[in-house]
């Protein structure tokens, strides 16, 4: 979202610009969250639109699959190469009619979607919004590591780039078959100069993922992230919304969440805030409890943190649907075989006491981390990276969103934790830093 | 109409898509026996390059005027048509897109000929609506370069230099004597693991701004009046020193005018013990060294915050700790205790937490329903307090008590939301256009918010929003004009009786009185939306692209044969649509009962547009919008959901079963939910 709005505030402005991302679609995180807090609203409802409006602005380049690879500084431009790593598409023909898709024999588990019973096929549109609205092939698959799978790419003895019509693979025939021949199986990646004034670093962060082991993650069935467990409500998600637990597909009725899972408590874990999983927990709690008014929730939590506008209107909601907030420091989970419910003891720091807790799903808070790519990419662009490996700005007070080199800028989650809006306001300031330095380096 | 009307209908077989389901031959040979209709054509891959080069060419040798694409949405390809058409000099206004892929071939794939009755069905709904389609241009209003900056603060001073930077022109308004703001109240702002001198920050942007010749600072004035919209500001700022006034001209205005805090009267003794202050009067007593010898402080947080009055005042905290720390810089031996809820310390600001303890400031948490109480003996005080960690009451004695309490809105608000017409939520801050994507935009164009006058939050977020609101306000004075889509409002001012619901319920401030009873559409903040012209009493008021005549002709071609079969749908272009094209994408077979109209909001769809439908015999009607809260025109949904009530009662007034009529609130994710929607109905109305 970040990225997609400097794009469009600089179009806006009339500077060209190159918009790169590094997965097959834009979009990031909120296109695969559900709802948004404090109000609720549809993510992919409002970031679709200007998904489109970036495909539509004939000011913005949209490369997609793309990494930076290294910079050089010329006369006060920065000269950037970029690396297009092959979708196996040809993407002005590919119009995502998803033909190939559903020719396509293999179903694989889909990244953080997997644990809860999400698939996809080795050649598939991203998400149904995707922009571009192409597929991409998994590179797997086109590897020849699938084969053992069933995979119909990757037996044969001809390379790829030597023949270049593929009498094998199921989705080059359906490709084919519409008339469109855009799975290009012989594609190779390639590599491209741009020349930019400026750059805006928009990487985003990661959702940080539980220890094997912790409260049972990855060793109980029904323990689940927040992040999982947004994709558990979306419509567009594996199970088309319907809130049910990995070990049985029921209806959970009884839902406990644990809060600042991984932060600060031991060593290794996340030593910050990360500000915005209260909230999460707050909209995820009602969500679920307007799907199911039955439903019990529970959220263990230890301070709260209602900092934003509306949020504490929006805590205050969650309490009045009925939601259970516990002041508790969960220590121990445990799984009744026989049901798959999960007993949680909790010292309750309210009263001292310890207790526990029988829930049939449980969800993880998890904070958020740097972004994986950042090492590598402040080592391109020559950026410092803080102790948490979030990019560092040159004077945090009177020069926000600037960093050590300059006409380079960052804004959203490669700064550190940030909600959305928070996110949207960055990238609007990092955007006027980038087109005034043009301004000035025009003069 | 005198033009003689040409309609071109291309029909798209998307592949295998559309025409493996959809007998695509026979609806182009069924297209050219509709009215108006002089040519149509199908073509394997309409999108394509060479198809869109074929579809220019029909047009030029067939003479076409109005041209029907159908295809798969508007909501992705709609823009390319537009643009083909445009290329050869029609007018993109004359193109109606018709979905058959989405909302026929890949919903009914099982019955290719339903499928193909009911592609049918679209097209000639479709050619309906494009006879009587009328050219459209985007509207432009002229920007100058000249931006007003409410408040003088650290936000409104950082926004005027980077408007400045640009060359824009740009005119400080600030009520105190100087320039500075609530800074100049704080004595030290907390930077990573130190405090700086707030006093630095203050003198070193005042410095920078007067660098520039382009910036104007009022200072000890307010403003007189100030009204218009984008490129048209009028603003009267009056000099409080001598009561000069100055009237100029401004294109955009960035509201940063702060906040304040809510002195907490009546409560713990504020105001009748001075022993007893608010966290900014403890920041002035540090400041001019006024605090003599103190021992024992205790301060207590969230004082008439995070209740039904307020929320979290998202700096309390931190601030707590910090004036704790500065105490005992001043005073080493002074015993402090700070009372609070909850920490909300977020990101890395927990370290100062440490630097505290290090410094022996005591943390006691109280619980929520349990506020600390001041007792007083003999002129002694102290704070009754319960812990929650120890399980009792006990009191601390204090001669220093530092309330940190809640944050409102400046008191300007009520004056400035009267001027710009814009609103502020119950604390006195002022309303964003949207919470998420526009957090810096007032819904009307050309007036832009930032800093703690939007919610209450540390500088480098208050400067960072003023960077971003300095570039919302620099785009349309950049461009010099804001452009509007041709779907915009017209009033036929013979019909109009001057009654004033459009002036007052307008969305977005569009609507104004040109004259006593005379509302003007100004046309450039005019989004498209409808609600104006489904509410006018007199049908003054009409949408250019979706106007009364279009739609009701819609309805009729669609049930002039079958009706008592047929559904007619209205849907929005943002999520309803989207719902029933992420229908289609996941082909989701359901009943092909319903024929789609689109319209912009759920809110242009107007009773008469529902009547007509009954009174053709249609078995019933559907009306969908966003899910709520979301709406794309910011309360459509909401307005249509109140009128879809009152026209459920009035139908049966008419002898129609008000059961009859639907109403379903789908978000762009909401598939399954649009799918099962089509099944309910189809089953409760019987048309199986």
């Amino acid at each position: 979202m970040a990225g997609i709005h400097v794009a469009l505030n600089a179009a806006e402005y009339g500077t060209m610009v190159y918009l790169i991302d590094d997965t097959a679609s834009i979009g990031g995180i909120m296109a695969r969250l559900d709802k948004t807090f404090p109000t609720n609203d549809c993510s992919i409802c409002i970031e679709a639109p200007r998904m489109y409006e970036v495909d539509n602005n004939e000011h913005i380049k949209i490369l997609t699959n793309t990494e930076v690879r290294r910079i050089t500084r010329k006369n006060g431009v920065f000269v950037v190469r970029l690396v297009k790593k092959a979708k196996f598409i040809d993407e002005d023909k590919c119009t995502g009619c998803g033909a190939c898709t559903q020719a396509c024999p293999i179903t694989v588990p889909d990244g953080m979607d997997g644990k809860i019973g999400g698939t996809k096929k080795l050649i598939s549109i991203p998400f149904p919004q995707a922009v571009p609205s192409a597929v991409a092939v998994d590179k797997r698959c086109r590897n020849g590591k699938m084969r053992a799978d069933g995979a119909c790419i990757g037996g044969c003895v001809v390379d790829c780039s030597q023949c270049r019509e593929c009498p094998i693979a199921l989705c080059v025939k359906a490709c084919i078959k519409e008339g469109k021949d855009a799975v290009r199986l012989w594609q190779a990646d390639t590599q491209m100069d741009i020349e930019v004034k400026s750059i805006v670093v928009a990487s985003g962060l990661n959702p940080d993922e539980p220890e094997d082991g912790q409260y049972g993650y990855n060793v109980y069935q029904n323990v689940i992230t927040n992040l999982q467990f947004e994709r558990l409500m979306n419509a567009g998600g594996p199970t088309g919304g319907d809130i049910i637990r990995p070990s049985d597909n029921k209806h959970p009725k009884k839902i406990a969440w644990i809060q600042c899972v991984g932060r600060g408590l031991r060593d290794g874990g996340v030593h910050y805030c990360s500000k915005v999983c209260c909230m999460i927990a707050a909209k995820q709690t009602i969500i679920t409890k307007e799907h199911g008014p039955d439903v019990e929730t529970i959220v263990f939590y230890n301070d709260l943190k209602a900092y934003g506008k509306g949020f504490w209107g929006f805590y205050s909601k969650a309490v009045e649907h009925g939601v259970k907030y516990v002041r508790a420091r969960p220590y121990d989970v445990r799984e009744d075989e026989r049901t798959g419910n999960l007993f949680v003891k909790y010292e309750d720091l309210d009263t001292g006491e310890l207790k526990e807790e029988e829930v049939e799903l449980l969800v993880l808070s998890m904070g958020l981390i740097s972004g994986d790519r950042n090492a590598k990419l402040a080592r391109t662009l020559g950026l410092k990276l803080d102790g948490y490996g979030f990019f560092k700005e040159k004077d945090a007070l009177m020069r926000p969103l600037e960093t050590n080199v300059e006409g380079i800028y960052l804004c959203g989650g490669a700064t550190g934790p940030i909600d959305i809006s928070e996110s949207v306001i960055q990238a609007s300031a990092a955007a006027l830093k980038a087109v005034s330095n043009n301004a000035e380096v025009a003069k | 109409m005198s033009e003689d009307i040409r309609v071109g209908v291309f029909v798209c077989n998307c592949g295998s898509n559309i025409g493996g389901y959809v007998n695509v031959p026979e609806v182009v040979d069924y297209a050219k026996t509709l009215k108006n209709v002089a040519f149509a054509d199908e073509s394997k891959w309409s999108c394509s390059v060479d198809a869109l080069a074929q579809i220019q060419t029909s047009i030029k040798e067939n003479g076409i005027n109005r041209v029907v694409v159908a295809a798969c949405t508007p909501r992705t390809h709609e823009p390319l048509f537009k643009r083909t058409v445009k290329a050869i000099g029609l007018n993109p206004y004359l193109l109606e897109f018709v979905s058959i892929r989405e909302q026929s071939s890949w919903v009914h794939m099982n019955t290719p000929e339903i499928a193909t009755r009911k592609a049918k069905d679209l097209i000639k709904m479709g050619v309906a609506k494009a006879a009587l389609l009328e050219e459209g241009e985007e509207i432009r209003l002229p920007v100058k370069t000249d931006a007003l900056i409410v408040g003088g603060g650290i936000a409104g001073m950082t926004a005027a230099q980077s408007l400045a930077i640009q060359g824009f022109n740009v005119s400080i308004i600030e009520r105190e004597a100087s320039l500075g703001g609530m800074l100049n109240t704080i004595g030290e702002i907390t930077v990573e693991d130190r405090e700086i001198s707030s006093q630095e920050i203050v003198k070193a942007r005042i410095e920078e701004i007067r660098r520039y010749p382009n910036i104007k600072v009022f200072t000890n004035a307010v403003i007189e009046e100030m009204s218009g919209y984008i490129g048209n500001y009028r603003v009267t700022v009056r000099e409080q020193a001598n009561q000069a006034k100055t009237s100029f001209d401004v294109s955009t205005v960035i509201v940063a005018t702060g906040m304040q805090e809510v002195k907490p009267a009546g409560k713990f003794c504020y105001g009748e013990d001075s022993r007893v202050v608010t966290q900014l009067e403890l920041e002035g007593l540090l400041k001019k060294d006024e605090l003599d010898n103190i021992n024992d402080v205790v301060i207590i947080n969230c004082v008439d915050s995070m209740n039904e009055n307020h929320g979290c005042c998202n700096i309390g905290c931190h601030v707590s700790i910090k004036n704790a720390l500065a105490i005992k810089n001043k005073f080493e031996d002074a015993k402090i205790h700070i009372l609070y809820r909850t920490l909300c310390l977020v990101k890395d600001e927990r370290s100062i937490v440490e630097r505290a303890k290090n410094a022996n400031i005591k943390f006691i948490r109280f619980p929520d329903e349990k506020y600390p109480e001041i007792i007083k003996n003999n002129g002694a005080m102290s704070v009754r307090a319960y812990d929650t960690l120890l399980g009792r009451e006990f009191a601390l004695h204090a001669d220093l008590i530092v309330l940190t309490t809640a944050f409102e809105g400046d008191r300007s608000v009520d004056q400035i939301k009267g001027q710009l017409k814009v609103s502020a939520n119950a604390e006195g801050f002022f309303q964003e256009a949207h919470i998420k994507l526009g957090p810096l935009d007032f819904p009307a164009d050309g007036v832009y918010l930032c800093g703690t006058a939007r919610s209450p939050k540390i500088l480098k977020d208050a400067t960072e929003e003023a960077l971003g609101a300095a570039m919302r306000a620099s785009i349309p004075m950049k461009r010099g004009y804001i452009e509007a889509e041709g779907i915009v409002a017209d009033i036929d001012m013979t019909q109009c009786s001057g009654c004033g619901m459009c002036v007052n319920n307008c969305p977005y401030g569009a609507i104004k009185w040109a004259a006593e009873k005379q509302p003007e559409v100004i046309k450039a903040l005019c989004k498209g939306c409808g609600l104006c012209a489904a509410d006018c009493p007199k049908n003054a008021v009409s949408i250019i692209h979706f106007s009364d005549e279009q739609i009701l002709a819609m309805v009729e071609a669609a049930l002039e044969e079958n009706a008592s079969k047929k559904i007619i749908g209205f849907i929005c272009h943002w999520c309803c649509h989207g719902a029933v094209d992420m229908a289609g994408v996941g082909r989701m077979q359901y009943p092909p009962n319903a024929l789609l109209i689109r319209v912009m909001c759920s809110a242009r769809v107007s009773a008469k547009h529902v009547y007509r439908a009954f009174e053709l015999g249609a078995a019933g009607v559907f009306v969908g919008g966003c899910e709520f809260p979301t709406c794309h025109y910011i309360v459509g949904n909401y307005k249509a959901e109140k009128r879809m009530d009152r026209v459920k009662k009035s139908l049966s007034k008419q002898g129609f079963d008000p059961e009859r009529l639907w109403v379903g609130w789908c978000s762009a994710a909401d598939g399954p939910k649009f799918a099962n929607i089509m099944r309910d109905m189809a089953k409760k109305l019987n048309l199986g």
